[in-house]
């Protein structure tokens, strides 16, 4: 399993990472993380992803617009999306869902409910 | 897991220091910007306090997590409108960063906790979120021609953003343009800075491009006073149409000419380049590359000895390794000590934070102008500078600017100004921290020293004099030690924090129109270049950094002028001093008139002096080892380092040697006559 992590805080990146890896005894998993909506896109055509997870504040182009422009390229439109924001932008979430984001996840979060919803994105037992 | 969070309140503590510096200089942009503030930086603010509560949400740090809420719960209606920009809420913005950062340093150091208002802020954000109307949000798409995806993609802000420009009566533009996947990034930091020069770049959204697989196409909405036809002379790569169904009633200026293109993508590229490095694995480094240059040491020495005893070929084959070590060597230390660098700027925001408060205790309106932000120098040296120049500011504050009235009555701005300027001078870095204040008066300098007993009733002060007493311990002009400038402690502590970075201070003033307090620094202080002297039978090393040149004369070119031995030097009447007499040392050399010296002439700030020494050895890089503190107060000894064959000479500390024995100023003469 190949997982795109696109946030711009170096700490939060690592810290989901952390968790992704701890939660994933029963699958292969390979994290390639970006900074920026940019840094996303620019990793696109080197990988095979099984999962997105993006924030939405970040800056050059947020996390909507990674999705709006994943959900409807006939080459990446299939690959599920988790949005990762917090609770203030509860506006944002609703966009989120109506652009085709798959899960949506609010921080702070437990840690559990972060692979939980992984898991489901993937589809992995 | 401990260990795990620890890392992890390690990292945080380090991001969010970033977050709150980078923050500081935002907010004083913003507070400069005034009521005409760039949405732009509005929102990068936002941004900011958003990605901190999200970091102390997610590890638990309540506090922070609570008050960045709050903060940017505010920012958020700032940001949409819903929020005016006043002085209050940006008072209030100041008092919350520093709070912030009061929390952060708390996480690492809980005596530190309890220090925060957090009622006190809590209230006051509310306070000015409840007193604002709420306004209300027309419906201004129906002056667009908008399709539903792109009306999708957009956050509440960036909708916020453009009905505002449609509000405002801007030309709102769809701006499409087709990048290769390689260079995308680059191209379109080019064209939205070129943009963002006349309008504002409301939203970027990436799409397919049709016909070209290997690209990626962008759609930019852009508001902006110029035209289709003018914005498509200024990005002629993008297909430019406009979305209003009608154009908008005012006139449209000419288009302005967008900054050079490079400067713009370097100042970008320099910023997604920036590594955190942790400074005790540079220190180990650097003492890697410092025992390495002893090694080079010994290995020419070894290679002189050798040449003496006529071994030709081993010491010219040693003479070539050697070489090349050398030129390896200086590599590694410069890019070492490119790594330790950081730009002064950083603790410019802390500078500024403090102006603010203190400005505030005082009721003295100031206005803080910062330069030269992109000097670089020693990541320690910066910690450590932090303090004495917060105390010559407060120094500026206190005594410097005068009360408004005064200022007034002077036919003076009656908001005061104090400018911090940066630059790079040889291998110093100099601080100037300069006041548009009263001056420095030496008879009030003179009154206040016989005061304190450190002169006597009769004794005359001219204006060297005065500087030299303003540093020394025990002064303070103040009538009572006030908390600004205080603090217990006086402009000699500040003297002496700088010295311990071999660096110096001088003191520029102009009686009634302000002062200047010059901080010089060297770059660095691992490894230096230094000149090895003998003088009384023993090697001296003196800092490269110190002197200005060096020549020969005879002991008949020697003056005795008020029983002091001088030089003269071109114009100017140089102070000397011998060497060996200045450390006790019995000196046989002189034999007469036609005895040849050197003169080493050093400079510590503005004063000079000239060395008397027998031989000039070599120039070579030394590696200053601290001798301990038994040593530590013996004037003019800054540490001692080994020079090969296991020989090991002082390094002269010319800043305290010029101190103890006195030098002379070319500039300060020059200031007192004007």
């Amino acid at each position: 399993m190949k997982i795109l992590v696109v946030e711009d805080s170096s700490s939060m990146r690592a810290y989901l990472t952390t968790i992704i890896e701890s939660g994933s005894e029963s699958y292969e998993l390979e994290i390639i993380e970006a900074a920026s909506g940019f840094e996303a896109l620019k990793t696109l055509p080197h990988h095979k992803f099984d999962a997105i997870l993006t924030d939405i504040n970040m800056p050059d182009i947020n996390g909507l617009e990674l999705v709006s422009f994943l959900k409807n390229h006939p080459v990446y439109r299939n690959i599920p999306i988790m949005v990762i924001s917090t609770e203030s932008t509860e506006e944002d979430r609703r966009r989120a869902a109506a652009l085709g984001a798959e899960e949506y996840l609010v921080k702070p979060f437990q840690a559990g409910d972060l692979v939980e919803k992984l898991r489901r994105l993937l589809r992995v037992a | 897991m401990a260990r795990e969070d620890d890392r992890a309140r390690e990292e945080f503590t380090s991001e969010a220091e970033e977050l709150l510096d980078t923050l500081s200089r935002d907010l004083a942009d913003f507070e400069s910007q005034g009521a005409n503030v760039r949405p732009e930086l509005v929102n990068k603010i936002f941004r900011e306090v958003h990605s901190l509560k999200g970091l102390a949400g997610m590890l638990g740090f309540t506090e922070i997590s609570e008050l960045s809420h709050s903060l940017e719960d505010m920012l958020d209606r700032l940001r949409m409108g819903r929020v005016a920009i006043s002085k209050d809420l940006v008072d209030l913005l100041y008092d919350s960063v520093d709070s912030l950062n009061r929390l952060v340093i708390a996480i690492n150091d809980p005596s530190l906790s309890g220090l925060v208002d957090m009622t006190g802020l809590t209230r006051r954000i509310h306070q000015i979120v409840t007193n604002q109307p709420q306004q209300k949000h027309g419906d201004a798409f129906s002056e667009l021609t908008l399709d539903e995806q792109t009306r999708k993609s957009l956050t509440e802000y960036e909708e916020h953003r453009l009905l505002e420009n449609v509000r405002a009566g801007k030309h709102i533009l769809s701006l499409e343009v087709t990048f290769d996947f390689s260079d995308f990034d680059e191209r379109l930091r080019t064209i939205t800075a070129n943009l963002s020069e006349a309008g504002e770049v409301i939203s970027t959204l990436p799409a397919i491009p049709t016909g070209n697989i290997n690209g990626i196409a962008f759609r930019l909405l852009y508001g902006s006073t110029l035209d289709v036809d003018a914005v498509a002379v200024l990005a002629p790569e993008a297909n430019v149409s406009s979305l209003r169904k009608t154009a908008p009633a005012t006139p449209t200026p000419a288009p302005v000419t967008p900054a050079p293109e490079v400067e713009e993508e370097m100042s970008l590229r320099s910023l997604s380049q920036t590594v955190r490095v942790d400074i005790a694995k540079l220190d180990h480094v650097m003492n890697i590359v410092g025992e390495l240059i002893i090694e080079k040491t010994q290995l020419e020495a070894l290679t002189r000895a050798i040449a003496m005893q006529q071994a030709r070929m081993a010491s010219h084959e040693l003479g070539k390794i050697s070489r090349n070590l050398d030129r390896k060597l200086n590599e590694l230390q410069k890019s070492v000590i490119e790594i330790r660098m950081v730009p002064v700027g950083q603790i410019y925001s802390k500078l500024s934070r403090t102006v603010r408060k203190v400005a505030r205790e005082l009721n003295k309106e100031i206005e803080l102008i910062l330069r030269g932000e992109d000097t670089e120098l020693d990541k320690m040296m910066v910690e450590e500078l932090t303090d004495p120049l917060m105390h010559i500011i407060r120094n500026a504050l206190d005594h410097g600017i005068e009360p408004a009235d005064e200022r007034k009555a002077a036919g003076k701005n009656p908001v005061g100004r104090v400018t911090l300027t940066a630059y790079q001078q040889g291998n110093s870095v100099v601080l100037d921290v300069t006041d548009d204040g009263r001056g420095i008066n030496p008879e009030k300098i003179r009154r206040v020293a016989v005061e304190r007993g450190l002169i006597g009733e009769k004794d005359t002060v001219d204006l060297a004099r005065a500087y030299e007493l303003m540093f020394t311990p025990g002064f303070s002009t103040a009538a009572a030690v006030s908390e600004i400038s205080g603090r217990g402690v006086g402009l000699d502590v500040v003297k002496k924090n700088i010295q311990d970075l071999k660096g110096s201070i001088d003191v520029i003033t102009h009686l009634g129109e302000g002062t200047t307090f010059r901080v010089s620094l060297p770059i660095t202080l691992a490894i230096i270049q230094a000149l090895i002297v003998e003088a009384g039978g023993d090697k001296f090393a003196i800092p490269l950094t110190s002197v200005e040149e060096s020549l020969r004369i005879y002991s008949r070119d020697i003056r005795t002028v008020e029983r002091r031995e001088v030089f003269t030097l071109r114009d100017f009447t140089l102070p000397l001093l011998r060497l060996a007499d200045a450390f006790g040392l019995e000196d046989h050399h002189d034999h007469g008139p036609d005895t040849k010296w050197f003169v080493v002439v050093t400079r510590a700030g503005e004063k000079t002096i000239g060395i008397l020494v027998n031989a000039l050895v070599r120039q070579q890089e030394v590696v200053i080892k601290s001798i301990g503190e038994r040593l530590k107060t013996i004037p003019g000894i800054a540490g001692a380092t080994e020079i090969g064959e296991s020989e090991i000479v002082l390094v002269v500390d010319v800043g305290s040697l010029i101190d103890h024995f006195g030098g002379r100023a070319r500039e300060v003469r020059a200031a007192v006559l004007s």
